[in-house]
């Protein structure tokens, strides 16, 4: 009995436990471009991860980190390039063999923003006719078409690129933190280049589900 | 805080979801479709939601490094960075953005006009849904410095 506990607390100690930030941020350099921690200076040259656990699906950051598509065709929105569409920071973005990116991400997914509401959003999917109306909203009322790439009607991609592309954005982005990022976005960042939209809830959930439905057929 | 007219236009569309599919087609989808030659008003019931209406107060209003800084953070992505209408979304747009530097055009807007587009966005003021409503982005004085600065942009005047 005690020797078992002994070896427990050696494998403990041996293996640090998967909450500790593991060496990777440190040796690859990830802190020179993203923020792990809301009290570190900023502008970032790339998106800010304090709050990856609220804003990431687990299972797309693995594969991200491994082999990443560009999200943001211009860059990060800081990057000197982004105005004139030619980003400074080299795309795509670098990146880990599966173990480093298993260990970076399960770290990542432990970073929460505090005060942070979930079950805002439900997963019932909204009707056909509930979609047709929210993209409406997405592409004619707000005009987010004009920042962001979709796919219309017969699966194609268009869209401005000046935001991050919301393709396949379900697959990467949790609900409650796109509805979040829709009714205060400057919680996560206190100056985009979005407009602020002031939706009331029952709008900004319809949005946050169309969104998260572009989803290309495999 | 959403206009009740478009809500329940919009909820006689959850009912009949072939009526909404067949008027998306047909109202256009907004900015980004690919049908550039179709170009349809708006219905007037839908219009983005924006605090108040209340007609602007006309005031010359002077350019700072902040509305440079303003226009250049938020407007190039459309307009570009000389307001030449052909920042990094323009060639995805159905309607392009306008060329701030044209006078030709500018001259037959009043600041009013100008003033307003910014404030409630292309669809609430007859022009094209891409261009975005900023009005709560931004306080209305720094809407008026804009106004002035593409009249820098374009030096001109409405006649
Ligand atoms: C040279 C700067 C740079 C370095 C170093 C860097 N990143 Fe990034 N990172 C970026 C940029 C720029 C993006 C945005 C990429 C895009 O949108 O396609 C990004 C995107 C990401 C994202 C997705 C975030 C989002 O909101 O889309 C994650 C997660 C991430 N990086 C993690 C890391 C990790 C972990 C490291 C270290 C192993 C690292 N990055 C190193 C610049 C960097
Ligand atoms: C003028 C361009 C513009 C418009 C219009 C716009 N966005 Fe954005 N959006 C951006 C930019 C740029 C970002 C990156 C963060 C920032 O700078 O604010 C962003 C970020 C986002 C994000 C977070 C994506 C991420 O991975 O971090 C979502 C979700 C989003 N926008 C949805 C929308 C929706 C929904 C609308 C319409 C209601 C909309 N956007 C309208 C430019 C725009
Ligand atoms: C997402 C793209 C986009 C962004 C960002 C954008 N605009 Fe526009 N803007 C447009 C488009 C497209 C038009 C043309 C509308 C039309 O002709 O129907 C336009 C038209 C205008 C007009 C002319 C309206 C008229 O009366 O014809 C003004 C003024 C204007 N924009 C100012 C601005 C300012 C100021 C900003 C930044 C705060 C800005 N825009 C940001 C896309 C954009």
């Amino acid at each position: 009995m005690r020797i078992g506990i002994g070896v427990l607390l050696l494998i403990c100690m041996s293996v640090s436990p998967v909450w500790a930030e593991p060496e990777e941020i440190e040796k690859k350099g990830c802190r020179d471009c993203h923020r792990f921690s809301s009290e570190e200076k900023q502008p970032a040259r790339g998106p800010d991860l304090f709050y990856a656990g609220d804003k990431f699906h687990e299972n797309w950051l693995k594969e991200f980190l491994q082999s990443p598509k560009v999200i943001r065709k211009v860059g990060y929105i800081t990057d000197p390039g982004f105005p004139s569409g030619n980003p400074e920071v080299s795309q795509p973005h670098s990146t880990l063999t599966h173990e480093e990116s298993a260990r970076v991400s399960t770290f990542l997914m432990t970073l929460h923003l505090p005060d942070y509401e979930t079950g805002k959003v439900d997963d019932v999917p909204l009707s056909k006719g509930a979609r047709a109306q929210a993209k409406m909203l997405f592409e004619r009322n707000f005009g987010c078409i004009a920042c962001h790439e979709a796919l219309n009607l017969v699966g194609k991609v268009r869209g401005g690129v000046s935001g991050p592309t919301l393709v396949d954005s379900g697959l990467r982005l949790k609900p409650d933190w796109v509805f979040h990022w829709l009714k205060s976005p400057e919680k996560f960042l206190p100056r985009g280049r979005m407009p602020v939209f002031n939706l009331d809830d029952e709008t900004a959930i319809r949005i946050t589900k169309y969104v998260l439905s572009i989803r290309t057929k495999k | 805080m959403i206009l009740n007219k478009k809500t329940k236009f919009l909820k006689t569309l959850e009912f009949f979801p072939e009526l909404s599919l067949f008027l998306a087609l047909i109202i256009l989808s907004g900015c980004g479709s690919e049908n550039p030659t179709q170009q349809v008003k708006p219905p007037a019931e839908a219009v983005p939601v924006v605090p108040d209406r209340s007609a602007p107060v006309v005031n010359v209003s002077q350019v700072t490094e902040e509305t440079r800084q303003t226009y250049q953070w938020y407007c190039t992505q459309c307009h570009g960075e000389k307001g030449h209408g052909n920042g990094v979304n323009a060639p995805h747009l159905v309607v392009p953005p306008r060329d701030h530097t044209k006078a030709s055009y500018l001259e037959t807007r009043s600041d009013e006009q100008l003033f307003e587009a910014i404030k409630l966005g292309g669809l609430a003021v007859g022009r094209a849904p891409c261009m975005p409503a900023w009005g709560n982005t931004f306080e209305d004085k720094t809407i008026h410095s804009l106004v002035s600065y593409i009249r820098e942009l374009c030096d001109c005047e409405a006649l």
